[in-house]
C-alpha cells in the first residue's frame, strides 16, 4: 500500500477520501514526487548521511519501481575524501539562497505565491504561513504534485481522476517546468556528483512524467 | 477616451509655448499602470480594452485589439469596442455618481437624502428584512434580477436571496429580450453563431435590428461580407444607420413583418424554391395533423395506452409511420407532405389526417404578395425579389431584441424562422437567425450548488449530475443532453427562487387593469386577460413559480443595476402610484443615481468597472469570457455587490438571532437557517472575496471543458479574455447544438443539421405548427399576421424605439463624453409630413401621449422615418424628461395571454425562457406641440 505524506502542505477539509491505496503506477508516480520533495526539504548534513547509506539510489528505486515509464536512476558514488561539510558547501552553494523558490526568478514574486497558493486551495491543499518552507519552494511544489498523483490514484470518480491528472500537466506547465529544468541545467552543470545525481534525475523524471500525463490525457 | 481635463490641441509648431503645449498633451497620454478592462454593458459584447492609470486615476482606455484571428480567409474580431466603452472612464467621476451610502429622509422622490455609514445602512435594511421575513416570509422579500453590471455583480444578490428563500424577478421577464418566436419554433431562444459567421452569408437580413447601432464591434464583419460579395438588406419601417450600408432597404409598415415573412414563404413553395430534404428532415412540416381537431395525430389516438408525444408522417411505402424521436433523420421514410389520408382510431372510428405543410399551403393562400403587400407596405415585386434572393444562398438573420417586444412578435419571428426553413438556412455556415447569444460558464452555475469550494466539490455535483442524467436518459432512451439539462434545470427551478414577473406585475404592480383593457388587448381573445391567467395557474401550468402569490404582500424590494423606474412598460402610475406605496423598503445598489435610485429609502454605492474584478456575461457571440480587473480602488465608500451583500447576510444573520428568529420555513417548507446566513454565504469566510469567487468559477469551467485546462483569474490577467472550449454542461450553452473548435467559426445548430439531433419541442423538430387549444383558439396554430392590437388607444401614430447609438439602456446617459455626441436630452423622431401635418417643427418641444400616459421632449424631424411611425430611442432616464414622465408613460406594457401556456412540451418556464413578457413596440399616440396644448414648461 502507499501512503502519501505531506511536509509543506496542509489538507484543508477532513474527508477526502483514503489516505493509503493499492500501489500502481500512479502511485508511483506520487511516491517519485514525494522521493524528490523529501530530498529538497531535508537539510544536507542528513542528505549526506543518506547519502552515504545508500538511501538515495534504494528509495528512488524503490519508488520508481512501478512507473510506467523508464528513468535511469544510476548510481550514487560519493567521492573519496566528501565529507557533510563540503557536500553542505556545495549544497548551498547550489541550491542556496533563492535557488530553490519559483518566484524568484519573476517580476512579481508575491504574485507567483498567491498563484500558487490558490493552485493548492483549489485542490483542497493549504501553504500555511508557518510552514517550514514558502509556497514557491520547490519542495513544496513537488508535494503537491505528490498529492495531485495520489489522489488521482485513490479517488473512485473517473471525473476527479481527470481533473487530478490534468491539474498534474497545468501545474508542471505553468509553475514546475516554468523554472526547474532551468535550475537543473545552470546548477546541474555547476554541481558537484551528488547535488548533480539529483538534479539530473529530477529533470529527468519531470520531462517524462509530463510526457506521460499529456498522453494519458489524449494528447 | 479618458478625462483630458483642459490638455490643450497637440499643436506645438515654434509658437511661444508650443512646446510647452505639446509637453503638455504628451503628459496627457502618460501611464504608470496597465490593466484589462471590459465593461459589462449588457451590450452582447466583451470588449476586451487596456485601462492605463496614473497617480492612482484610470486616465483613459483603448481598444486592446488582442483577438487571435481563429481561421484562415476570415476576419478576426479586432478591435473589439465602440464609444461607450472607449468613454467609460468619464463615468467613473460623473456627477450621478453615488459615492456614499444615502437614506431618504424626505418623501420618496423628493431628492431629499443624509449620508450614513454603512454600518447603519446595513442594519437599517437587514431590520427591514428580518420584520418582512417574520411577518410576511420571505417570499415578501423580492429581488429585481438585473443582467446590467457583469457576473459578479449578479451572483451575490442571486445568492443572498436563494439563502433566504425570497424571490428573484426573472431578467427576462423584466427586459423582454425574450425571444417568444424562436422559442416556439426551436424549443431555445440561444441560437447565435460567433459574429465572424456572418461574414460566410450570402444574404444577410437586417431584420428588427440596427447593428450599425447597437452592434458597434460587431458591424464590420457585415461590411466584410459586403466585399466578399454578400447582399445585405435591412427591413426596418425607418431609413435606419444599418440601412445606410445596406444593398437594399425594405420599408416594412411596423408590426406588419409576418405578413411580409409569410409571402415570401408562399413565394419559395409556388415557386418551387423550397429546399424539401432540408425542411422535411429538419421541421414539422411532414407531421400529420387530425382536421377534424387540428391536433396533431398521436399515438394515444391511435391506440389504448399510446404515447402521447410520439407523431406520425405517412410513408409512401409504409402509409401510416411513427415519426422517429431519437433523430431529425427519417432514414428510409418518404414522407408524403401534401397528402390527406383517412387512418383508424383506437375506438375504431376513422378520421380524416393532413400533414403541416399542406395546412401551411392552405394558410399561405392568403399572403400572396399583391395581398401581403397592401398589408405590410412592401410592394409585391420586392416580396418575390427578397424569397428568390433568399433562396439563392446561405441566408443570415441578424435580429435583434426588438421583435420580441412586439404584441404578436412571436409571430413574426416564426414567419422569419419558417422561411429560414424552407431555404435550408440553419446548421450551415453563414445562416441562422441571430439574436439572443448564451453561453454557459459552468462554474458560475456549479457555484449555487457547492457547499464547499475546490475541484473534489465540483467533481461530486458534476458526478450528480451524470447520475441524475443516466437515470433520466433510462426513462427517455430518445432524449439529448439538451433535453435532460433542461430537465434538471426545470427540477432546480421549482425549488429555486426565479420567478416569471408577470404574476408578480398583475397581483402586486397594478398591472391587472391595465392588461384587463379588452380595447387594448387582441380581438381573438374570448376573455379578459385576468381570466386566462387565472385558469393558467388552476391548470398547474406555472406551478411553483408564480411567486410572491397573491396572498404574500411584497415588503421589501431591491434592484442592483436595474433600473425599473426608466425600464418598466407602464411608467410610474405601476410602480410608484401602485407597487412602491406597499413597501417597507426600496433598497437600490448601484453606481449612479438613477430614476429608481432617486425613489429609494436606501441607496447603496456600487463599485464600477476598473474598480472591481468582473467578468462579462459568457456569450456566443464572441466566444470569449472577457476580464475586468481592478485598475483603482473604488471611489467614495463604494463597494463591490460581493461585500456588500456579505455584509448584509452577516447583519441580517445577527439581527435576525436578536429577533429570536434563528431560522424559518420559507414557503416550500425548506428550512432557512438564517443564524449562519453570514457563513453560508462565504462558505466560512472560504469565498472571502470576490477574486476567489470568480476564480473558482473559472477553475470549475475549465474543469468541466467550458474553458481550457489551466485557466484562472491569473491567466485572465495576463491575456485579457479566454476562449472557450466548449459550451458548457447546461441548457444555455448545450442549446447552440455546436462544437466549439479552435480554428473554426462557430455554426449554431450543427447538430441538428450535422448529427440530426433532434430540437427540444414537443415534436422534437422544429416546430411551426403548435396545436396547443389556446393557439387554436386564436388561430395561431401556424405562423400568421396579426395586427397589433391598439395599445394605449385608437391614435394615429405608432410609437416605436430601439436601442440608441449613445448608450446601452440608461447606463452612459449621465456620461459627460457620450452625452456630448447627441442633443443629450430625449428626443421624439418623426417624419417631416407628419411633423407637418401637425404644425411640429425640427427642435420644438412635443407631448407625446395616449390613454395611458403622456411625455414631452424634444423633437427632431427628419425624412428618414415611415410616415406614422415615431421613434424613442431606448435609455433616456425619465428624470431628464420634464415632470421625471418618460416614453414609458405611453407604453400599457400589454402582454400576451398565449405565452402563459405551460406544460405543452417546450412550453414550460425555465429561468431566461419562456414567460409572458410586455410588448412596448407599436404603441398607439398622438403627437402635438407642446405650445398647442398649454402645458409647456415644468
Amino acid at each position: 500500500m502507499f501512503t502519501y505524506s505531506l511536509q509543506g502542505l496542509e489538507l484543508t477539509a477532513a474527508d477526502t477520501g483514503p489516505v493509503e491505496v493499492e500501489e500502481n503506477e500512479t502511485t508511483a508516480r506520487s511516491a517519485v514526487y514525494q522521493f524528490f520533495g523529501g530530498w529538497f526539504a531535508t537539510g544536507p548534513a542528513d542528505l549526506f548521511d543518506q547519502a552515504v547509506e545508500g538511501k538515495w539510489v534504494a528509495g528512488l528505486t524503490e519508488a520508481a519501481a512501478l512507473l510506467p515509464f523508464g528513468l535511469d536512476i544510476g548510481t550514487v558514488a560519493v567521492p573519496a575524501g566528501a565529507d557533510a561539510a563540503s557536500f553542505t558547501a556545495d549544497h548551498e552553494r547550489v541550491l542556496g539562497g533563492a535557488a530553490l523558490l519559483g518566484g524568484a526568478g519573476r517580476p512579481d514574486r508575491d504574485g507567483e505565491i498567491a498563484a500558487v497558493r490558490r493552485e493548492y486551495e483549489y485542490f483542497g491543499l493549504a501553504a500555511s504561513d508557518d510552514a517550514p518552507r514558502p509556497a514557491d519552494h520547490l519542495a513544496t511544489e513537488l508535494d503537491f504534485l505528490q498529492y495531485l498523483c495520489f489522489r488521482e490514484a485513490a479517488t473512485p470518480s473517473p471525473r476527479l481522476a481527470t481533473s487530478f491528472r490534468r491539474a498534474q500537466r497545468d501545474f508542471l506547465d505553468a509553475h514546475v517546468l516554468d523554472w526547474v529544468p532551468g535550475l537543473v541545467g545552470s546548477a546541474g552543470a555547476d554541481a558537484g556528483p551528488l547535488v548533480g545525481w539529483t538534479l539530473g534525475r529530477l529533470g529527468a523524471f519531470l520531462a517524462a512524467d509530463r510526457a506521460y500525463v499529456v498522453e494519458r490525457l489524449g494528447g | 477616451m479618458g478625462d483630458g481635463g483642459d490638455a490643450a490641441p497637440a499643436s506645438a509648431g515654434d509658437r511661444p509655448g508650443g512646446h510647452a503645449t505639446a509637453d503638455g498633451y504628451r503628459s496627457r497620454w502618460t501611464w504608470e499602470r496597465v490593466t484589462w478592462g471590459t465593461h459589462c454593458l449588457n451590450c452582447l459584447a466583451g470588449c476586451p480594452y487596456r485601462v492605463f492609470t496614473r497617480d492612482g486615476q484610470v486616465a483613459f482606455e483603448e481598444q486592446a485589439g488582442t483577438i487571435d484571428p481563429v481561421t484562415g480567409g476570415v476576419p478576426d474580431m479586432n478591435p473589439l469596442g465602440c464609444q461607450k466603452g472607449g468613454a467609460w472612464s468619464a463615468q467613473l467621476t460623473s456627477e450621478d455618481r453615488v459615492l456614499h451610502p444615502l437614506r431618504r429622509v424626505g418623501e420618496r422622490g423628493s431628492g431629499q437624502w443624509e449620508e450614513i455609514s454603512w454600518d447603519e445602512a446595513l442594519a437599517e435594511v437587514a431590520e427591514a428584512v428580518v420584520t418582512a421575513i417574520d411577518e410576511d416570509g420571505p417570499e415578501s422579500v423580492v429581488f429585481e434580477e438585473s443582467v446590467e453590471g457583469g457576473l459578479l455583480a449578479q451572483a451575490p444578490f442571486l445568492r443572498l436571496a436563494a439563502l433566504l428563500g425570497a424571490v428573484t424577478l426573472d431578467a427576462n421577464g423584466l427586459v423582454n429580450d425574450f425571444p417568444t418566436g424562436q422559442h416556439l419554433t426551436f424549443g431555445k431562444f440561444s441560437c447565435a453563431s460567433t459574429v465572424d459567421d456572418t461574414f460566410l452569408a450570402d444574404v444577410l437580413l437586417l431584420w428588427h435590428s440596427n447593428p450599425a447601432y447597437t452592434s458597434i464591434p460587431y458591424h464590420h464583419f457585415i461590411s466584410e461580407a459586403r466585399y466578399r460579395g454578400a447582399r445585405v438588406v435591412a427591413i426596418a419601417p425607418d431609413y435606419n444607420a444599418s440601412a445606410v450600408g445596406s444593398d437594399l432597404h425594405v420599408p416594412v409598415r411596423p408590426g406588419t413583418d409576418a405578413a411580409l415573412a409569410l409571402a415570401m414563404c408562399r413565394v419559395l413553395l409556388d415557386e418551387d424554391l423550397w429546399d424539401r430534404p432540408f425542411a422535411t428532415t429538419q421541421t414539422d412540416l411532414p407531421l400529420l395533423v387530425r382536421t377534424d381537431t387540428g391536433r396533431y395525430l398521436r399515438q394515444r389516438d391511435l391506440r389504448a395506452g399510446g404515447d402521447e408525444e410520439v407523431f406520425h408522417v405517412w410513408d409512401g411505402a409504409a402509409g401510416l409511420t411513427a415519426a422517429p424521436r431519437g433523430t431529425l433523420d427519417l432514414g428510409g421514410l418518404v414522407p408524403d407532405v401534401d397528402g390527406t389520408h383517412t387512418v383508424t382510431l383506437a375506438d375504431g372510428s376513422t378520421v380524416e389526417v393532413t400533414t403541416v405543410l399542406a395546412m401551411l399551403r392552405r394558410h399561405l393562400e392568403g399572403y400572396a404578395p399583391e395581398d401581403a403587400a397592401a398589408v405590410c407596405g412592401v410592394p409585391a415585386s420586392t416580396i418575390r425579389h427578397l424569397a428568390r434572393l433568399v433562396a439563392g444562398g446561405r441566408c443570415k438573420i441578424l435580429e435583434g431584441f426588438n421583435g420580441p417586444k412586439y404584441f404578436h412578435g412571436d409571430l413574426m419571428e416564426r414567419a422569419m424562422c419558417l422561411v429560414l426553413a424552407l431555404t435550408g438556412n440553419w446548421g450551415r455556415p453563414g445562416t441562422g437567425i441571430q439574436g439572443l447569444a448564451l453561453a454557459g460558464l459552468d462554474g458560475y452555475l456549479l457555484f449555487s450548488m457547492k457547499t464547499r469550494p475546490g475541484v473534489e466539490e465540483t467533481a461530486r455535483i458534476l458526478d450528480g449530475i451524470d447520475q441524475a442524467m443516466a437515470q433520466m436518459r433510462r426513462r427517455d432512451p430518445d432524449a439529448t443532453d439538451e433535453m435532460l439539462g433542461n430537465q434538471l434545470l426545470a427540477l432546480a427551478t421549482s425549488s429555486g427562487t426565479s420567478a416569471p414577473p408577470v404574476f408578480f406585475n398583475y397581483h402586486h404592480a397594478g398591472y391587472d387593469e391595465t392588461w384587463n383593457r379588452t380595447e387594448w388587448s387582441e380581438p381573438t381573445m374570448t376573455k379578459p386577460f385576468g381570466d386566462y391567467l387565472r385558469d393558467a395557474l388552476r391548470r398547474g401550468w406555472w406551478g411553483g413559480v408564480a411567486r410572491p402569490g397573491a396572498s404574500t404582500p411584497p415588503r421589501i424590494l431591491f434592484t442592483v443595476g436595474t433600473n425599473p423606474l426608466r425600464r418598466s412598460r407602464g411608467g410610474r402610475a405601476n410602480l410608484v402610484d401602485t407597487l412602491w406605496p406597499k413597501l417597507d423598503k426600496v433598497v437600490v445598489v448601484d453606481f449612479r443615481m438613477s430614476t429608481t435610485a432617486l425613489h429609494a429609502d436606501i441607496v447603496l454605492p456600487a463599485a464600477m468597472q476598473y474598480e472591481r474584478v468582473n467578468v462579462q456575461y459568457p456569450i456566443t457571440h464572441m466566444l470569449r469570457l472577457a476580464f475586468s480587473d481592478a485598475a483603482t480602488p473604488p471611489r467614495g465608500e463604494s463597494r463591490t455587490e460581493w461585500e456588500i451583500f456579505s455584509a448584509l447576510a452577516r447583519a441580517i444573520a445577527e439581527r435576525a438571532v436578536a429577533a429570536g428568529l434563528d431560522e424559518y420555513d420559507d414557503a416550500r417548507r425548506q428550512v432557512r437557517h438564517v443564524a449562519r446566513l453570514g457563513e453560508d454565504f462565504d462558505l466560512g469566510g472560504q469565498l472571502a472575496d470576490e477574486e476567489m469567487v470568480l476564480d473558482e468559477w473559472v477553475r470549475d469551467s475549465a474543469d468541466a471543458g467550458t474553458l481550457p485546462p489551466g485557466s484562472s483569474v491569473e491567466r485572465l490577467r495576463r491575456d485579457g479574455s479566454i476562449r472557450f472550449t466548449g459550451l458548457g454542461t447546461f441548457a444555455p450553452g448545450l442549446s447552440v447544438a455546436a462544437d466549439v473548435r479552435d480554428d473554426e467559426v462557430m455554426t449554431a445548430f450543427r447538430w441538428h443539421v450535422d448529427r440530426h439531433l433532434p430540437f427540444p419541442t414537443l415534436t422534437r423538430r422544429a416546430q411551426f405548427y403548435i396545436d396547443h387549444p389556446w393557439f387554436l383558439e386564436a388561430g395561431e396554430q401556424l405562423p400568421t399576421h396579426k395586427e397589433p392590437p391598439r395599445m394605449g388607444g385608437d391614435y394615429p401614430l405608432v410609437l416605436t424605439s430601439g436601442h440608441s447609438r449613445w448608450t446601452v439602456h440608461s447606463i452612459g446617459m449621465g456620461n459627460r463624453h457620450l452625452l456630448g455626441t447627441h442633443r443629450g436630452r430625449p428626443l421624439v423622431v418623426m417624419s417631416e409630413d407628419d411633423a407637418a401635418a401637425r404644425g411640429v417643427v425640427e427642435g420644438g418641444e412635443v407631448r407625446v401621449s395616449n390613454d395611458h400616459g403622456a411625455f414631452e421632449a424634444m423633437v427632431r424631424v427628419t425624412g428618414r422615418v415611415r410616415p406614422g411611425q415615431v421613434i424613442v430611442y431606448n435609455g433616456f432616464e425619465p428624470h431628464m424628461f420634464r415632470r421625471w414622465e418618460g416614453a414609458n408613460e405611453v407604453e400599457p406594457g400589454m402582454v400576451k395571454w398565449l405565452h402563459l401556456v405551460g406544460k405543452y412540451g417546450h412550453l414550460r418556464y425555465l429561468p431566461f425562457g419562456w414567460q409572458p413578457v410586455p410588448a412596448d413596440r407599436a404603441v398607439f399616440v398622438e403627437v402635438a406641440p407642446v405650445a398647442a396644448e398649454g402645458v409647456a414648461g415644468s
